[in-house]
């Protein structure tokens, strides 16, 4: 079985790092899984220090994954620059391998993911479908008490960004009308 | 044998000269991948000086230095570089530290560049 999430094992690593952050499909729950995304985020030291580092936490982060494990070196200047192509999978689905939390929790935000649907083209039965499927039926759960997700609003629903996929493929089944916004809350 | 070895020596040097020269001109993407592939070279050179032979891919390769675990990590700690040095702005600072690298695996393969 494959492990998407790392297991019974503390990190050791040095006072340079700000956090080590888990990225990319293996922390979106149902996402196909071929490999683990690691981004290590350094305080001002060199490059070549950053790059030796990684390669330390690559080795004991192997021992508790079974997929290859592709690490990236980051101080905050190159994390935030345009350049870096994962930027917004670190920052808003990055989880954090110290705290377990969110990795922009370090700045006082919390990623959401607001999905905004219109049933109003719907025939009954499949509004009443869709209800299920978010409230739950006859004492089973539905998605929002299984994933601790929320109504924020008529039409919207609040869930965290990990539940993505399960939210959205579920959801679009029953309507085409379906917008995802993804948010930063504090 | 000494024909392959012979010709990785030798590629092992264009490759780094040929990065000490974009470097120069800081074109830092062209500088990664040649500094890289004379790393690689040298390394080839080391796994043939150890086992009389020379690996046909990279995960031939990876499995090749495995026994050798000070290069294995030089070349898996650069790789990843290597491979994203099409659509990824690679920096001054990454090519001196894989210049480096390859001046040190050089070394290991007992060659000078």
């Amino acid at each position: 079985m494959q492990k998407k999430s790392q297991e019974k094992q503390k990190l050791l690593f040095n006072e340079n790092i700000i956090d080590v952050v888990q990225f990319g499909s293996s922390v979106i729950k149902e996402k196909p899984v071929n490999d683990i995304d690691i981004a290590v985020i350094y305080k001002k030291i060199s490059l070549k220090e950053q790059l030796n580092h990684s390669q330390k936490i690559k080795k004991q982060l192997e021992k508790g994954f079974n997929l290859p494990i592709h690490i990236k070196s980051f101080d905050l200047y190159s994390l935030f620059d345009k350049g870096n192509f994962a930027r917004e999978g670190i920052l808003f689905y990055g989880k954090s391998l110290i705290t377990k939390e969110y990795f922009v929790k370090l700045f006082g935000l919390i990623p959401k993911i607001h999905f905004t649907y219109n049933l109003s083209d719907l025939d009954k039965k499949d509004k009443v479908r869709f209800n299920y499927l978010l409230n739950g039926k006859k004492g089973k759960y539905g998605l929002l008490r299984e994933y601790g997700g929320k109504i924020i609003a008529p039409g919207i629903i609040e869930i965290i960004p990990e539940y993505e996929k399960i939210f959205f493929d579920a959801m679009k089944e029953i309507t085409p009308s379906l917008e995802m916004k993804k948010v930063f809350l504090s | 044998m000494n024909e392959k070895k012979g010709i990785l020596e030798k590629t092992a040097k264009e490759y780094y000269l040929s990065g000490t020269e974009e470097l120069s001109k800081q074109r830092y993407n062209s500088a990664v991948v040649l500094f890289f592939k004379s790393l690689i070279a040298s390394a080839d050179l080391f796994i043939l000086i150890k086992t009389g032979k020379t690996p046909s891919s990279h995960n031939d390769r990876f499995n090749s230095l495995r026994n050798f675990r000070d290069i294995y990590d030089i070349v898996d700690k650069d790789f990843p570089f290597y491979q994203d040095s099409y659509n990824i702005l690679m920096s001054k600072e990454l090519a001196e530290v894989i210049k480096e690298d390859a001046e040190e695996v050089a070394g290991k393969a007992e060659i000078t560049l």
